[in-house]
């Protein structure tokens, strides 16, 4: 086993937790750029069902009609799909116990406390390292209730759900949906498939971790979760990467379905390093008196476009975002939300926040659409940004687009810094100026840490106190 | 400058789409169609005639419908009116920019340092000052004002055009240091009403305080871009929407407060209130705040909705059915439209508005 | 006794889950004066309100008849229009209409008030100069950032203005403001002479009645009339609070006596 520890510049302080990498020798990896031969190839591995490759040469085509750059957002220069492999592959079968991952696989997930977590609060986990899942199990009690919480891959092969699959994959975020998209189509390996029978109420979290080593390669996996009426699930997602020079991508897909009366919170920890393009498309689709909660922490990467979207298709449903982005130095980080309120007397609420240091670049974007028959919708957006140096950006783009008389929207937005009142009225009181400044975000951030499964929450405290500390020191 | 002869064929009437125009700085997705708007107008083959064009100072007047509008506008003025208002001198007559259906105006407004003014732009069926006939068609105003340090500058925009005509109206203002601009904005009707407005605060202490009200109902247009650059350091714009939307009407509404790096002490705010009475009615609304500088604070608020419960109890038991109420949040605003008319062109306008409880003659009178 | 003007018969009404008045009967006579009293949360405001025709409560039982025509049934703009104004404690704030479209609309939807415009700016001055309201208000948007004190002016201005045949000032709680309590007070005199106009006025608090001529003081306590007075009552329950009056009233305890600042202030929603 051979690793090496990177420690780059003062601002990546806080990533060393993740920034370890592990030799791929031995590894299975497609060659760089985009082909049907490739795509075949991956198919041809998974051994899948003809609709499946069918609709994996369809996205192709689409991705190479499409445009690379819209008229909006940050740069993808620096994104060369030829340069990037998008199937890389640890030469291991996917295992129930941790004692059958290899060796530097499952040192990497324990540095990242993925099996402490499965003891001490998880329902059940999945583990993706590059493109394959490697490990994948369920508490028994969990799985005697019906749920089922696999790989896409496994439900395919399953003659009972593969069915289902079929009936759900792509389509609530087709593949016409954006070049990216099509891509992730062309090319998606792992993710999970869950699915929660009617009135099911899961006690723990279910969560997936996704774990990306390899240089220049692309990360493309696909989420699938089906909560049935009246059930209950908390799904938790994570992601990191060690950091290279090279480009990585992550162009992963997320379609949730929730059906009337259900609920889903799906919790998102984003931790990729700063080489990363991250093109990730997330979006729920609820019914009647149903309820989506979204929290989602965005910390790293070099590029994200992150927008995960609810369509809110029956009446009386609620939905609620939560989301923290801190972007540090060579950071452009243009997240948000889109809300799609169609049933009558839904509810929506959007709390963002939003700190830019070292140069960083935040955008916060979002769009509020309230069709014709949402009748008594109501919906508030609150956006905070916070700027820490006069270097940093930040953006606030935020539409809306009503279409029924007796809608209620409120909007709002700040944008600011912290006040020199504040810093000097807590150094009054005995703190240093560090202190006082790391208090202050800290409280900045806190209606959002509070929102985390606990691990994560003090996870993110460290990471903004880290970076303060590397801010000021 | 260029001659700007768009046209190709001389005398020919031809028309030219402008594509995407009245673009705010920062885009969002396309699918949303809030980017822009995109619009045809006509276009006079003007071969043979001479352009009269402002001072070239005035090219660098960033105009908020963006190049292709300033380029149509000036390929298609008849001439091109400049106005100066000399250092420390207060001006009293305002000086007005009436457009009727059809017309086509230039204008550049030089306001030296220390001075004073008043614009008026009035666009519509002017008929009864000017005497003009009218016709169905597209009318425009390019207006560009240069306020130079510690000038004040007081802009009204009369803008009620028939339900067959098309208005363009673009604004372009550089304020320098300790200038003063104060926009009073009613945009109350007309079928394609595009209003583009950009305001460049260079010099420190520029302030800018806008209000803007609008109306449309039927299957009116109404697309409005309004862009602040902060650029001098302890600028402030101060920001105010506030309309009604009736029946089918769509309305587009994009403002950004650029806050530019180096603009220490800046304060941008931007709040917009809608008040939504038909069922049909489309409202988009794009509030963006830019912002690449710590030491500054923007804000912005919205609120889009009906008539709510509390309000129609409180205005109900003063005597008023929830039609009665709906129809004061409309009179309401062409009266104060009228109260604040600064000239008798954009009283004109206004005075026989359907939507006024009073005739035009009892306020007169009054 | 004058003419009947005001008559709330057996009246029991409520929200939609919570019943608050129970078999309540009420006369008032033309030009007559009135007073409604009791604790907090006996119901008072909520009166006013029925009275007024607010949709939150609704009517399970009697009636409320105005002028001799049954308005039980009636909306709240009607029975504007047939001449019953409700002051309100806290305005409803309306952004985007200012103050004189308002009062020229709500003028102009009642023939007997109907003016030019020269002629009724000229009244709305006057008013506003006689409440020492300060005219540029006029042009500011209803109720939108107004004091508390100049909101309650302007509860008074369109008081003077629209000339209710029955005025039901809801002052519950405007004792503890020495600025409200004056204009109230002043707003009062104004409408008795200018107008002649019956007035019930709610209150906890005796100090706002000092200078009126009461005609009849009305009590109650947890949403029933208790008791019903000359004008001396005022002074007897200022004396000795209405304890008494509770102890009567039900078997609950007394949940607060009049005292001003209370934590459970405001009448019953």
């Amino acid at each position: 086993m051979s690793e090496e520890r990177k420690r780059t510049e003062v601002a990546d302080v806080d990533r060393s937790l993740y920034d370890f990498t592990k030799s791929e020798e031995g590894y299975e990896r497609y060659d760089d750029g985009l082909t049907p031969e490739i795509v075949r190839a991956i198919s041809a591995k998974k051994d899948e069902p003809e609709w499946m490759l069918e609709m994996r040469l369809r996205a192709l085509d689409l991705y190479h009609a499409r445009e690379m750059a819209p008229n909006w957002g940050p740069s993808i220069e620096g994104l060369d799909l030829d340069h990037i492999s998008t199937y890389v592959s640890p030469k291991t079968k996917q295992a129930k116990s941790w004692d059958d991952v290899p060796e530097d696989i499952k040192d990497t997930f324990e540095r990242l406390g993925i099996p402490e977590a499965e003891r001490e609060s998880l329902a059940g986990v999945g583990a993706q390292y590059d493109s394959e899942i490697v490990y994948h199990n369920m508490r028994e009690e969990v799985a005697e209730q019906g749920v089922i919480y696999t790989t896409i891959e496994d439900a395919l092969h399953d003659p009972k759900w593969e069915p289902v699959v079929h009936e759900y994959f792509g389509t609530l975020i087709p593949p016409t949906d954006h070049k990216f998209a099509a891509l992730h189509y062309a090319v998606w390996s792992g993710g999970s498939f869950v699915y929660v029978p009617a009135g099911v109420t899961l006690p723990y979290p279910l969560q997936s971790y996704f774990r990306l080593n390899a240089a220049g390669a692309g990360q493309f996996e696909h989420t699938l979760i089906i909560v049935e009426p009246g059930a209950d699930l908390h799904f938790i997602e994570g992601c990191s990467a060690p950091k290279y020079y090279e480009a990585n991508l992550h162009a992963g897909a997320v379609e949730l379905f929730v059906k009337d009366g259900a609920r889903l919170r799906y919790s998102t920890i984003e931790n990729w390093s700063k080489n990363m393009y991250n093109l990730n498309t997330k979006r729920a689709t609820i019914g009647a008196d149903a309820k989506m909660e979204w929290v989602s922490g965005s910390f790293g990467s070099h590029v994200s476009y992150l927008y995960p979207s609810t369509i809110m298709a029956g009446d009386r449903g609620t939905c609620e975002f939560t989301g923290i982005t801190f972007a540090g130095a060579t950071q452009d980080l243009d997240t948000g939300c889109k809300v799609i309120m169609n049933g009558a007397d839904t509810t929506a609420s959007v709390s963002t926040k939003s700190i830019s240091k070292d140069g960083g670049v935040n955008t916060f974007r979002s769009s509020v659409v309230i069709g014709r028959h949402a009748d008594r919708a109501r919906c508030s957006v609150s956006c905070q940004s916070l700027m820490l140096d006069d270097i940093s950006r930040s953006d606030t783009i935020p539409a809306m687009d009503v279409r029924n008389a007796t809608a209620q929207v409120g909007h709002e937005a700040t944008i600011g810094r912290i006040s020199d009142d504040t810093v000097l009225y807590l150094m009054s009181r005995g703190c240093s100026e560090a202190e006082a400044r790391t208090l202050v975000v800290n409280g900045f951030a806190n209606p959002v840490s509070k929102e985390l499964p606990m691990e994560y929450a003090v996870e993110m405290n460290n990471l903004i106190k880290l970076e303060m500390e590397g801010a000021i020191g | 400058m260029a001659e700007k002869n768009l046209a190709p064929e001389a005398g020919a009437e031809g028309e030219l789409t402008l594509e995407r125009v009245n673009v705010a700085p920062a885009q969002t997705w396309n699918r949303l169609r809030t980017n822009d708007i995109t619009l045809t107008v006509p276009v006079r083959g003007r071969k043979g005639d001479v352009y009269f064009s402002l001072p070239r100072l005035f090219e660098g007047v960033e105009c908020g419908m963006g190049g292709a509008v300033t380029d149509w506008v000036e390929s298609q003025a008849r001439g091109a009116r400049y106005v100066e208002v000399p250092r420390d001198e207060k001006r009293e007559e305002p000086i007005v920019v009436a457009v009727g259906s059809g017309d086509v105006a230039d204008t550049g407004v030089m306001v030296r340092a220390g001075a004073e003014a008043t614009i008026v732009v009035a666009a519509g069926d002017l008929t009864k000052v000017t005497g003009s006939s009218v016709r169905s068609g597209t009318s425009a105003s390019l207006l560009r004002v240069i306020v130079e340090a510690g000038a004040r500058v007081h802009l009204h925009e009369y803008v009620r055009v028939g339900s067959d005509q098309q208005h363009l109206e673009s604004v372009g203002i550089s304020a320098a240091r300790d200038a003063r601009v104060d926009v009073h904005q009613y945009l109350l009707g007309g079928g394609t009403v595009a209003l583009g407005l950009a305001c460049d605060l260079a010099g420190e202490r520029a302030r800018v305080d806008l209000g803007c009200r609008y109306h449309a109902g039927g299957t009116e247009v109404l697309d409005i871009n309004e862009v602040v650059r902060q650029r001098g350091r302890n600028t402030r714009s101060e920001l105010s929407y506030n309309g009604v939307l009736e029946d089918a009407a769509k309305k587009g509404l994009r403002t950004t407060i650029d806050l530019v790096h180096g603009a220490k002490g800046a304060q941008g705010n931007e709040a917009e209130t809608v008040l939504v009475l038909g069922d049909d009615v489309v409202n988009k609304t794009l509030p963006t705040i830019l912002c690449d500088e710590d030491d500054v604070a923007g804000n912005h608020g919205a609120t889009i909705g009906s008539v709510s419960p509390e309000q129609l109890a409180y205005l109900a038991d003063r005597g008023l059915s929830r039609a009665d109420a709906e129809q004061l949040f409309v009179s309401a605003l062409y009266e104060d439209a009228l109260m604040h008319a600064p000239c008798p062109e954009a009283r004109l306008l206004i005075g026989d508005s359907p939507q006024l409880t009073e005739t035009f003659d009892e306020v007169e009178e009054a | 006794m004058s003419t009947q003007l005001l008559n709330v018969s057996a009246l029991s009404a409520g929200t939609e889950d919570k019943p608050i008045l129970h078999g309540v009967d009420l006369a008032v006579g033309e030009g007559e004066c009135h007073v409604l009293m009791g604790p907090n949360g006996a119901g008072k405001s909520t009166l006013g309100h029925v009275i007024m025709g607010d949709p939150a409560y609704r009517v399970t039982a009697g009636s409320i008849s105005f002028a001799g025509e049954d308005v039980t049934e009636l909306s709240a703009d009607k029975r504007s229009l047939a001449g019953i104004f409700l002051s309100y404690q806290a305005p409803v704030e309306v952004p985007g209409v200012p103050l004189y479209s308002f009062l020229r609309s709500i003028c102009q939807m009642r023939p007997e008030l109907k003016t030019t415009a020269r002629k009724f700016r000229q009244r709305v001055g006057e008013i506003a100069d006689q409440l020492e309201l300060d005219q540029g208000f006029l042009m500011r948007e209803l109720n939108v950032g107004f004091s508390g004190g100049e909101k309650k002016k302007i509860e008074m201005l369109q008081l003077l203005l629209l000339q209710p045949k029955l005025a039901i000032l809801d002052e519950t709680d405007s004792g503890l403001d020495v600025d409200a309590l004056g204009i109230v007070s002043r707003g009062i005199q104004a409408y008795r002479e200018q107008v002649g106009g019956a007035l019930i006025v709610i209150t906890h608090n005796t100090r706002i009645l000092e200078r009126l001529d009461v005609d009849r003081t009305h009590v109650m306590v947890k949403g029933r009339m208790v008791a019903e007075g000359p004008a001396e009552l005022i002074a007897d329950i200022d004396a000795r609070g209405f304890e008494r009056f509770e102890r009567g009233a039900g078997q609950d305890e007394a949940a607060c006596v009049d005292c001003p600042g209370c934590p459970k202030a405001g009448d019953a929603q």
